[in-house]
Formats: structure tokens, sequence, C-alpha cells
């Protein structure tokens, strides 16, 4: 046909130009610096270097051989795993909470997704404040008995990074309810009425209809979760300065780099990082492939 | 509808119970972002504790000294500005990208989309060295520039334009082309208002992104006159002389505009999380 031919040359005309401003933004800024910085990671390019050597791989020995930055990664490793689960499940809990229709339902979501959309800075001003002496939290903690550290939860190695997890967690977990509240909302209801006419109770249809039917919701939640918690950096910077074991990932590189100047040291820092990250990026593109191919 | 007829049905009311257990939860959700305005509302230098803060007076002092000389109208301002010119970029440059790898083969579209896909997994921190190199470099460093060149168009833009426009028919472009409209002209007047709503998720969620954002404007000026308001709010608290009433008093004006946004859009903003759910 005619217009099979006009439309052919139509959609042939015009792509590159209209997607100039894509292509030169992710040349300058985002192919370039990636490949200029893992170039860096194998020099010893500094702040006052005048000229800059190959180093090879001893940037990465190096690193690995440092204890800061070991403990850095453990601190990533122990605030990742320490509160995705935590998150997911009272993630999980608030969307099934506000699931069914009843007088109010849209108030306690938006109450409970308020801190997602609150600023991270914000959020840790607030909570050192809540933190310290004279917050509540620290104050109710002595209340019941708890003993806190007397300068409060943030001057203390025993208490920092745990007390900021603690926070992410109240801040992430409205987030990942609304989208366990997308999931929900994908499960038929025919499959509870018919569990219903079996006499099935709450925790029969939770496990068997609910859980398993969420499961793919849930695998993207922690994937994202995951790639979110290698990355902590800001509450870090802002409650604590890396300070009393709290130093993560992140944060290591941000010193490396941006407070002592090791261009190079700092670059292989990220990328021994992104390869962490990495694995938890490649699992959601599977997923992402997975669910569009679900559809 | 269905459940609107069935014979028990549980979506006039929750048992006490369960608004007992929501009340308790809201209040662990909202308390403290209230203590944060409580703190901020008390005369300033006043001391700080549950009991003290239930029999303060409230007092504006911290708002009118924020607004006074070396306050934050300057942060806010930047926030503002940044906030506005990165959202107004990414409308525009998402949506000609979005739709470009959506409908046209192109040289290296493949590869570019490919690419994107790539980027998207690509963890910001990253960027921390290399970006800072680069734009010191470019002659950038600690200008608006800085701030707002290397965010007009984002991975995550682009891609949920063109997961968008590839569910939409594209009857209707080729009856305008078939009419004699330019390129330019079926893009904006016929593509564009079809792709309304995705083009408004993605103007709330980049300009509470970067309203929000501390990493990239924090590493990329140094000078005061440039700071945003995340970035002036993080760096006052490092000062010993700055109280408390101070820091809650802007981080007071640092949420209002975002609850705002959130409570106006709240539909788009969750239909933009649980439709893309990708990343932010």
């Amino acid at each position: 046909m005619n217009t099979s031919s006009n439309s052919y040359r139509s959609t042939r005309s015009g792509g590159l130009g209209l997607s100039s401003p894509w292509i030169i933004t992710l040349l300058i800024f985002w192919l370039f610096p990636l490949g200029y910085s893992l170039i860096l990671s194998f020099t010893d390019y500094h702040l006052l270097a005048r000229d800059v050597s190959w180093l090879g791989l001893e940037n990465y020995r190096t690193l690995l051989a440092d204890p800061a930055f070991l403990q850095a990664l453990k601190n990533t490793l122990i605030f990742t795993i320490g509160t995705i689960p935590i998150t997911q499940i009272i993630a999980l809990s608030l969307a099934l909470l506000v699931n069914r229709s009843f007088r109010g339902r849209s108030f306690f979501r938006s109450a409970f997704f308020v801190p997602s959309v609150t600023s991270m800075v914000v959020v840790a001003l607030v909570f050192t404040n809540l933190y310290g002496r004279g917050g509540y939290i620290l104050a109710l903690a002595q209340l019941v008995g708890l003993n806190p550290p007397a300068n409060g939860f943030l001057l203390d190695s025993s208490t920092a990074l745990y007390s900021i997890m603690a926070m992410d967690i109240w801040m992430a977990s409205g987030y990942y309810m609304l989208l366990a509240l997308a999931g929900l909302k994908s499960i038929p209801d025919e499959l509870y009425e018919a569990a219903d006419i079996h006499g099935a109770g709450p925790w029969r249809r939770f496990f068997s209809i609910t859980l398993p039917l969420l499961r793919p919701m849930i695998l993207f939640s922690l994937v994202i979760n995951g790639i979110k918690s290698l990355q902590v950096f800001v509450e870090i910077f802002v409650m604590t300065k890396g300070k009393y074991g709290t130093a993560t990932g992140v944060y290591d590189v941000y010193t490396r780099g941006l407070e002592r100047f090791e261009f190079g040291e700092a670059s292989a820092a990220a990328y021994m990082l992104f390869v962490i990250i990495a694995f938890f990026s490649a699992a959601q593109f599977w997923l992402m492939r997975k669910r569009k191919a679900a559809l | 509808m269905a459940r609107q007829s069935k014979p028990h049905s549980k979506h006039s009311g929750a048992s006490p119970m369960r608004y007992l257990t929501l009340i308790v939860l809201t209040v662990i959700m909202i308390g403290p972002l209230i203590w944060m305005l409580r703190v901020a509302l008390s005369p300033i230098g006043s001391e700080l504790s549950f009991a003290a803060l239930f029999n303060a007076d409230i007092s504006l002092g911290a708002f009118k000294s924020l607004f006074s000389a070396d306050g934050i109208q300057r942060p806010a301002i930047n926030s503002l500005i940044v906030g506005v010119i990165v959202t107004l970029g990414n409308v525009p440059f998402c949506f000609m990208s979005g739709y470009a790898l959506a409908r046209k083969s192109f040289l290296g579209s493949k590869v570019l989309f490919g690419l994107t896909l790539l980027i998207l997994m690509v963890p910001a921190h990253i960027l921390i060295v290399p970006l800072f190199l680069l734009v010191t470099k470019l002659g950038m460093f600690d200008s608006y520039w800085a701030l707002i060149t290397p965010f007009l168009v984002t991975p995550i833009g682009v891609f949920m334009v063109k997961q968008y426009v590839e569910t939409i028919p594209d009857s209707l472009e080729e009856a305008a082309r078939l009419d004699g409209a330019g390129e330019w002209r079926t893009l904006f007047s016929i593509v564009a208002p079809v792709c309304k709503p995705i083009l408004a998720v993605l103007a709330i969620q980049t300009f509470l992104v970067n309203w929000n954002s501390f990493l990239f404007p924090f590493i990329l000026t140094n000078s005061a006159d440039l700071r945003t308001l995340p970035v002036a709010l993080a760096l006052m608290q490092g000062h010993q002389a700055i109280d408390w009433q101070h820091l809650m008093a802007g981080s007071t004006i640092a949420v209002i505009p975002a609850l705002l946004v959130f409570l106006i859009f709240q539909k788009r903003i969750v239909s933009g999380i649980t439709a893309g759910a990708i990343k932010q």
C-alpha cells in the first residue's frame, strides 16, 4: 500500500534529532564520567598530582586491605540486610490494613506515605533531634526503662547505626506499602470469595492466596529496597558524619574523593560498591523483563 | 460494584481495634513531623522536652529570624529555580526522546535504548567523583549550570515516556501525517495531549526529587549563595551556634511545598509509583 511506504519513511526521519537532548546528556554526563572514573580507578590521580601514574589494580588491593573501607562495606551490608526484611514486613502489614475500603482509608494511606515525600535531609535533622537529649524517642526509651546512652542514640557506637536504620525503616515503609497495595489490587476478588465458600480463615487466605500472588511485587520491592539501601549516604552525612561506626560504602567514597581528594582511590571504591549493587540491578532488570513478558 | 452487593460487606467501617491500630500507626508516622513543627514554633532557645514543649508559647521567632538577614530565602529561591527549570527541561526533552525511542527506528536507536536501560541501573554514587571533576573542568563548578545542566534529561523520564507511548495506538499520528501535518506539529499538537498523564507524573516526580535532592547540589557547589534548601539545612546543622528552633523552622519550610505537591497531586504520584515502579 501507498501509506505503508509513507509511514515507513516517516518513522525513520527525525529520530536522531528528537532524541538528541538525551543522546548529548547520556554521552557527556553519564557515559563519559563512568568511563573516566573507571580509568581513574587504575591511577593514583589526586588533587595535587602533577603527573598521574598507572597503578593497575593497586587501588583495589589497597582498599581490600584498608580496615576503614572494609568496615564501611560491612556497615553497608548490616544496613541493607537489617532494614529490608523489617521494612517489607511493615509495608505489607500496612498495605493489608488499608487495602479494604473503610471510612478514613485514604487519610491513613496518605499519612503513612507522608514520610516518603519528605526530604531525607529534613528527616535526618528531625531524627537527630528526636534521638538526642530532649527528643521524645530518647525520653520514651528512658520511660520504658531501656537505659539508652545518656548523650542520645547517635553519639554512641553501640546504637548509632541501628538508630539510623530504624529511621530509614520508618521513612521507607509507606513507599513500599504503595507497591504492595498495587500488588494486592491485582489479586482477583473471586479468589477470596472462593476461599470464603470453602471456609478458609484469614490466615489460610493470607498464606495460600495473598502471599503467593504477591510474590512478584515483593521480589520487585526487595530489589529496589536493596539498591537504595546499598547507597545510603545523606542520613549518615547529616546525622553522624560517619562517626560512631556509621560510615557506609558511599560515605567512604565521598570522604576519599571529595574530602581527601584521592580521586583514583575513591573511584576504585565506587566501582567495587558498584559491583555489589550491580548484582541487585541485574536482578531488577531480570524482574522487569519477566513482568513485561507477563503483561 | 461487585463488592457493594456482597452480603458481609467489610467496607462501610472497620472494627474499633483496627481504628486503634491505625491511629497509633499514624501517630508514629506523623509524630516526627508534628514535633518538627512544634519545635519550630517554640520560642528560640526554649527547652526541648515533651512537657516543656507542651506548655511552651507559640512563637514565630525562628521563622522571622530565618527570613531576616542571612536567612534561607536565598536557598529557598535556589531550590525553586532549580526545581522548576529542571522540570521544564525534563518534560519536553524526555517527551521527545521517549517518543523517538518508541516510534522511530533510526541509526543506533536500539543501542540508545539499551544504554538507557543500562544507565537506569547505574547507582548515582559512582558519579560523585567523575561528575565533580567534569563539572569543574567544564568551568561549571559552583554555578547554576552545575545544578541544572546534568539533570535536564533523565533516563527514568525517557524510559517512562517510551513505555507510555508504546501503549497508545499510532493511528492518530498516521492520520495527522496523511493530512500533511509536519513532524513537530504532529508531536506537540497530536501526541503530547495524549501523553498528558505520563508527562504530569514526570513533572511532579522531577520537581519533588529535585526539591528534596541533596547529594549533587552539595558536591557540585561551594558558595553559600548557591546552596539549595536541603544543602543549606544540612550545613546549618554543623554550626555550633545554631539552635533547634531555627533548624526545625527551616525544615518546615522545606517540607511544606513537597507536602502541598503531594496533597494536590496525590493520585498522580501514587499512579506514577505503582505503574512505573522503577526507581527514583
